[in-house]
C-alpha cells in the first residue's frame, strides 16, 4: 500500500521534472536558433520581393512576420502591438510588413493562408489579412475559417466570388503557401509563431524577435536598425 | 488555520522552499505564456487581454508552493506522503494548461504527433482557463485538508 503511494508521488514528481525540462529545452533551443540567425545575408530578403507588401516598398526596414492565421499570440500582436507600427513606421514609410505564412497549427490554417492569395489576385490581401485576424476565434479548426467562412469573408469585402472559389478549389496558392512555411521553418528557422525578422534592406543587418512582443520592443529594434 | 500557517513558516528553510517552487513554476509558466522575453532583450508585458491568464499563473505557483512545502512538513512530520502527490499532480494539470498555444512546444507536438499532437494543442490551448482553474481547485482542497490534517496532528503529539 505504502509503495503504491511512492510510487504515484514518484511518477507525478517524474511527470513535473519532465514538463519543466520540456518546457526549458525548448526554449532554450530556441534562443539557440535566435542568437545564430542574427547575422543575415540578402537571401532571406530576395525570396520575399513576391510576398505583398504592407507599406512603401522603398522602405529602410522591413518586417517580416511568420505567423499561422488560427494562432491566438498573432492576433494578439495583430490587436495590440501592430496598429502602433502602422502609424509611428509603416505609414511614416521607415518600414513596411511582409507576412510569411506558417500554418501548422491546425487543417483549416493552409485554406486560410490560401484564401489571402487568393484575396491577392484581386488586390485584397491585407484587407483578407485583417478580417482573419479580426474574426479569429479560440477553437483551432471549429469552423471559423471552414470554406463557407472563408468565402463569407471575400464576399464582405465585396470581391468576386466566382473568381475567389475557382481560386480556392483549384488550389492555384497551395504550392506558395507550402513553399512560404518551408521558407519560415528554413530559412527564418521559425519554430513558433509570431516570429519576427526585422531586415536593413539597404545593409542586411537583421534581428530576430520571437513571440507576441509589445510595441517598446519592436520600437527600440526597429530604431537600432534604421 | 494561522497557527499551522506559523508552526510550518516559523522555519525558514520551509519558507526558502515556497520560494523555490514559487518561482520554478512561475519562471517557466510566464516564460511559455509570453509575458517574460529573454530575446532579443528582456521584456516583461502584459496585454489586457491576457491578465486573467496572468493572475492564474500567480495563484497557481502560489497554491503549488504553498502545498508542496506544507506536505513536505507533513511528510517529516508523520511520514505519510498521499497529499504530496496530490499537490503535484494539481501542479502538473495546471502547468500542461496554455503550454501549447502557437509556441515551440506545440511545434515540437505537432510536428512529431500531426493530426493528434494538433489535436491535443488545440484542447490545451481552448481550455487554458479552466484546466488552471481545476488545478487550482486540487491544489485549494490539498491545502485545506493538509492543515486539517496538520491541526490533528500536532493537537495529538502536544
Amino acid at each position: 500500500m505504502v509503495d503504491s503511494k511512492k510510487i504515484g508521488v514518484a511518477g507525478a514528481a517524474v511527470a513535473l521534472v519532465t514538463i519543466l525540462t520540456i518546457f526549458g529545452t525548448s526554449y532554450m533551443s530556441d534562443f539557440d536558433t535566435a542568437r545564430t540567425s542574427t547575422t543575415d545575408d540578402g537571401v532571406k530578403t530576395l525570396e520575399l520581393k513576391q510576398a505583398p507588401v504592407l507599406g512603401s516598398e522603398a522602405a529602410t526596414v522591413t518586417i517580416i512576420e511568420v505567423g499561422d492565421y488560427q494562432c491566438h499570440m498573432c492576433k494578439l500582436w495583430f490587436e495590440e502591438t501592430r496598429p502602433q507600427i502602422i502609424e509611428n513606421y509603416i505609414n511614416t514609410g521607415k518600414a513596411n510588413l511582409i507576412f510569411i505564412d506558417m500554418p501548422f497549427l491546425g487543417s483549416d490554417s493552409i485554406p486560410a493562408s490560401e484564401a489571402t492569395y487568393c484575396a491577392n489576385d484581386q488586390g485584397k490581401y491585407w484587407e483578407y489579412h485583417s478580417m482573419l485576424f479580426t474574426y479569429q476565434e479560440d477553437e483551432i479548426d471549429g469552423g471559423w475559417a471552414s470554406a463557407t467562412r472563408l468565402q463569407a469573408f471575400a464576399f464582405n469585402l465585396g470581391l468576386d466570388i466566382e473568381q475567389f472559389d475557382k481560386c480556392m478549389t483549384t488550389d492555384d496558392h497551395y504550392a506558395r503557401v507550402n513553399y512560404n512555411k518551408q521558407v519560415a521553418v528554413t530559412e527564418f528557422g521559425a519554430n513558433s509563431t509570431p516570429t519576427f525578422m526585422i531586415v536593413n534592406t539597404l545593409s542586411g543587418e537583421s534581428q530576430r524577435v520571437v513571440g507576441a512582443h509589445p510595441y517598446s520592443t519592436f520600437e527600440e529594434v526597429i530604431n537600432s536598425l534604421i | 488555520m494561522n497557527n499551522i500557517f506559523g508552526l510550518v513558516y516559523s522555519n525558514p528553510s520551509y519558507i526558502l522552499i515556497a520560494i523555490v517552487i514559487f518561482l520554478l513554476l512561475f519562471i517557466p509558466l510566464i516564460i511559455i505564456s509570453e509575458f517574460l522575453f529573454f530575446e532579443p532583450f528582456f521584456v516583461f508585458s502584459i496585454y489586457p487581454e491576457t491578465t486573467l491568464s496572468f493572475s492564474l499563473i500567480v495563484t497557481l505557483s502560489s497554491l503549488s508552493s504553498l502545498a508542496v512545502s506544507m506536505n513536505i512538513y507533513r511528510v517529516k512530520l508523520i511520514k505519510e506522503t498521499k497529499k504530496i502527490g496530490s499537490s503535484i499532480v494539481g501542479t502538473v494539470i495546471g502547468a500542461s494548461a496554455g503550454a501549447c498555444s502557437c509556441g515551440p512546444i506545440a511545434f515540437s507536438v505537432i510536428t512529431t504527433f500531426g493530426t493528434a499532437g494538433s489535436i491535443a494543442s488545440s484542447f490545451l490551448t481552448i481550455y487554458e482557463i479552466p484546466i488552471r482553474l481545476a488545478s487550482i481547485g486540487i491544489l485549494g482542497i490539498v491545502i485545506f485538508v493538509t492543515m486539517k490534517s496538520l491541526t490533528r496532528e500536532c493537537r495529538v503529539k502536544f
